[in-house]
């Protein structure tokens, strides 16, 4: 069996950033990540969506690089940039041809220490992440759905429950303070970890992180609210209309074991035996056998990259010829399924080969066909922010290929329980489907 | 504000030398039956991604639209051998993802999978280049599914969008249809992708691309023993109604009620990918709105809040390219938007671009060109435009001197000839009482449903 080593070195600086390098000279490119540990479920309450809104700012401008600047300097040094906000983390991330790194240290380092931005800045992203969220759900056909539809439903505390892109009020009342306050309060360096991937020799890597990052002082560590949901005892159930789509839509999520538990490796595979592609028993039952749904997909979205209550979610689109019940029903049937017989050594096998295969594709891809190793990039940043252990990268894949059978099938029993799932019903406005249960 | 007192250097560290761009060698073949290889080998996983390409698509059958695309859908369900639960299940033991796809010019076997598992996988992908079955209750049910898909495509302004600039730039040319009515899948019949797959998949029509973790010469082997008795001529071409050239600049609004943003798509014909002018546009492209640093995104985006997603590109079909630019906009600056998107054509149509806002966009063009060396899909997605569009073997290794040798006298000449402003076909989809009136101030208005049917 193939085997995939990933040299990687890492250090922590005096203020407390991690600097974590993965070496390889291959292609004269070099991947740059800085990761704060602070994502959407932890923004401040009464401002929804903020932690988005602030990744926005970060690209508005720091003391020595105004506004522009610098989407500019990493443009015009041949190289890609972007950033994305998660449960947990947020993410800023640049692929340069690699003689730019310098620059591209210069520029994080520029505003991790001093971002600068004003009130007209504000304005106008706040304008441009309204139309983002209309161009990617208000205005689309199952917008945000599940993702947006789901934590509501399925949770009760406020970290987990809200709406993760913002009620338009709430990103209204953002302020410049907020900003200011968010930025002291979790864009320290103790609270983050600086990834150099690609082109860079390590010794030179660390003296410019070094050189760079060092005279930024550490802050207080940051305060981080409780995330732990009061235990569930019933199924949770809600309704959304869908405004432009023709189809019924339903979606159905189990709450997690906590990541790195013998459970959370059996339910990883789990996932891939129900949700893996045309072979996973959902899409086969419901889509091809059955012939009930046009489409039944997802799972476990960021298996690594989560460190609060987190959901494997199934997606159905279904025939509106079908009731909601009649779907469920068919849902619950391949549930029932793994639940009383488990999974076979034979499929259990092809699972993991499959699964060794996707972990390695994981590790070299890139995001939307650019961008190399972003997969490496988040693994080692939240192996590093939620584990203080980036070799996980290297050795977490036999805790996956050493799952037995009976204890996928333990997982099964232990998490595919109407009292850890909730339901969400997105049912078209103007169609001939069935009433929705 | 916020900021740490500190000793900083203040002013961007200059770039350091270059370390130089090199593409990995590719080895290439063709067997006797025809069938053209090439192999590039790249260690960075214990893995490989191939594709299978033939030489035609939806745009190869006039009257009935997707069908090429359909035939790929249900080949992967059936070969003389495997039933289709056979074939996903053999493809997971083999740790291989695999997709059957077609667009207007190309039908497609993609595939990647683990090193160790290459020849079986390559025998899977053979058979179903050759001995798909079609069977007749797989066939009736992605039928049924593409019904309900061409339904559902009908809820996304993209979609509509796009639907309607194609109909608009490519009147009776097959590039105008992008997906078929429903009456027309339900015309679909079992027989007539058999005979799709007949002309399409031989191996004269065919390319086999694979970049991986690999030897190439004993790939080779393996290629040759498990594709040499494959047979099969290349399919005869037809030609196909030349497309209108529409004049003067006209407005066609599809109405989607509800929607509560306008999605703006204009664009006019272009050129292909052999053309020599290809990289002057795709550079001038690059600068207007292909970047994010670009001055469309500049201006509609970071300057006024108009937008989060504006872009600008080429679309090179095989016999035809065009030019398009996009932005989905806050209901009440539709005008607005469409103003500045002409604006900033009509500037980079009149005047030089700055030579150091050149030099930016070409470094940002020869730099991110280079990003698909770290990848094996990188490198496929490269290889592969070069063989699909017949470009020069040294297309890749001459790219960057090219853009580099570009002026601004050449762009501003490559603007006048392609960024044709005056003749720009405005698509705009959104509800029509909040924007039919602003729409109307950039041309003569044409409306239209969202089923596709002009309306009053």
């Amino acid at each position: 069996m193939t085997r995939l080593q990933i040299p990687i070195q890492s250090t922590t600086l005096k203020n407390g950033l991690r600097v974590v390098i993965a070496p390889d000279a291959t292609a004269p490119v070099v991947t740059i990540g800085v990761y704060y540990k602070i994502g959407f479920r932890l923004e401040p309450q009464g401002r929804s969506g903020f932690a988005h809104l602030f990744e926005h700012m970060m690209f508005q401008g720091s003391e020595n690089a105004a506004k522009m600047q610098h989407i500019k300097l990493i443009n015009s040094s041949g190289g890609l940039l972007n950033g994305s906000t998660m449960y947990d983390v947020t993410n800023y991330y640049e692929a340069v041809p690699s003689n730019a790194l310098e620059r591209v240290l210069w520029l994080e380092a520029d505003r991790m220490r001093a971002l600068k931005v004003d009130d007209e800045n504000l304005r106008n992203q706040r304008d441009v992440v309204k139309e983002e969220v209309r161009v990617n759900v208000l205005n689309q056909p199952y917008g945000g759905f599940p993702w947006l539809d789901m934590p509501p439903v399925a949770f009760r505390n406020w970290a987990n429950a809200h709406n993760f892109y913002g009620d338009f009020a709430d990103l209204d009342a953002a302020s410049l303070a907020d900003v200011q306050k968010f930025f002291r309060t979790y864009y320290v360096p103790n609270n983050a970890v600086l990834l150099l991937l690609g082109d860079v020799k390590p010794e030179e890597g660390f003296a410019l992180a070094e050189k760079y990052f060092a005279p930024i002082p550490a802050g207080a560590a940051p305060p981080f609210a409780d995330a732990q949901e009061p235990p569930q005892t019933e199924e949770r159930r809600g309704h959304v209309e869908e405004k432009f789509g023709t189809l019924p839509a339903m979606a159905i999520g189990y709450v997690l074991p906590a990541r790195r538990t013998p459970e959370w490796f059996a339910m990883a595979l789990l996932d891939q035996a129900l949700h893996g592609g045309r072979a996973g028993r959902i899409h086969r039952e419901l889509v091809l056998e059955k012939q009930i749904a046009v489409e039944a997909d997802g799972g476990i979205e960021d298996l690594f990259g989560y460190n609060g209550p987190a959901q494997m979610t199934t997606r159905i689109l279904h025939k509106p010829e079908y009731s909601a019940e009649a779907t469920l029903a068919a849902f619950d049937a391949v549930i029932r399924e793994v639940r009383e017989n488990g999974i076979s050594e034979d499929e259990l096998q092809q699972l993991a080969v499959k699964w060794r295969s996707d972990y390695f594709s994981t590790l070299e891809g890139g995001r939307g066909g650019y961008m190399p190793r972003y997969g490496l990039m988040h693994l080692l940043a939240c192996f590093t922010l939620f584990d203080n252990e980036p070799q996980l990268v290297n050795t977490i894949l036999e805790g996956f290929l050493e799952v037995k059978g009976e204890e996928v099938q333990r997982a099964a029993q232990k998490y595919l329980r109407p009292e850890n799932r909730a339901i969400v019903f997105r049912t078209p406005v103007k169609s001939d489907a069935k009433e929705a249960a | 504000m916020a900021t740490r007192e500190v000793e900083v250097p203040t002013l961007a560290p200059a770039l350091t030398p270059e370390r130089p761009v090199t593409w990995p060698n590719r080895t290439r073949a063709r067997l006797a039956n025809g069938l053209e290889v090439v192999l590039a080998e790249a260690h960075s996983i214990p893995k490989f991604h191939g594709e299978l390409y033939f030489r035609a698509g939806n745009a190869l059958v006039v009257d009935a639209p997707s069908l090429a695309e359909m035939t790929a859908t249900v080949l992967r369900t059936g070969t003389a051998k495997r039933a289709s639960r056979q074939i996903e299940e053999d493809l997971r033991r083999l740790g291989a993802d695999l997709g059957t796809s077609a667009g207007q010019d190309t039908s497609a076997i993609s595939f990647a999978g683990l090193s160790e598992f290459a020849e079986p996988i390559l025998q899977l992908v053979n058979e179903l280049a050759r001995e798909a079955s079609f069977p007749e209750a797989e066939f009736e049910r992605e039928r049924r599914q593409k019904l309900e898909e061409v339904k559902l495509e009908r809820a996304s302004p993209g979609f509509l969008a796009g639907e309607r600039l194609r109909k608009v730039l490519f009147g009776a040319h097959p590039y105008a249809q992008v997906s078929p009515s429903d009456e027309q899948v339900a015309a679909y019949q079992r027989e007539d992708l058999q005979s799709v797959y007949q002309e399409i998949y031989t191996p004269e029509n065919a390319l086999l691309m694979l970049v991986g973790d690999f030897d190439s010469q004993t790939l080779l082997r393996t290629i040759e023993a498990v594709f040499a008795d494959w047979t099969g001529k290349k399919p005869t071409s037809k030609e196909p109604a030349a497309p209108p050239k529409p004049r003067a600049r006209r407005v066609y609004l599809v109405h989607n009620p509800g929607s509560v943003q306008t999605q703006i798509l204009a664009g006019c014909h272009a050129i292909t990918r052999k053309h020599p002018d290809w990289l002057r546009l795709g550079l001038t492209n690059s600068l207007y709105g292909g970047a994010f640093n670009s001055r469309l995104v500049m201006n509609i985006r970071e300057d006024k809040g108009y937008t989060y997603s504006p872009r600008s590109g080429v679309l090179p079909l095989r016999q035809h390219g065009y030019f398009s630019v996009s932005a989905a906009v806050r209901n009440d600056v539709v005008a607005a938007s469409l103003t500045e998107i002409f604006y900033e054509i009509d500037r980079l149509r009149s005047l030089p671009v700055p030579s150091a806002e050149l030099a930016d966009a070409q470094n940002y063009l020869t730099g991110v060109f280079s990003m698909g060396l770290a990848t094996q899909e990188g490198l496929l997605s490269q290889f592969s435009t070069v063989e699909l569009n017949e470009l020069p073997a040294d297309y890749l290794e001459t790219y960057r001197e090219k853009i580099r040798a570009l002026t601004p006298e050449d762009l501003l000449a490559t603007a006048r000839k392609y960024f044709d402003s005056a003749n720009m076909q405005i698509v705009v989809v959104g509800d029509r009482a909040q924007i039919e009136e602003q729409a109307g101030l950039f041309g003569e208005l044409e409306v239209y449903d969202n089923q596709g049917k002009r309306a009053e």
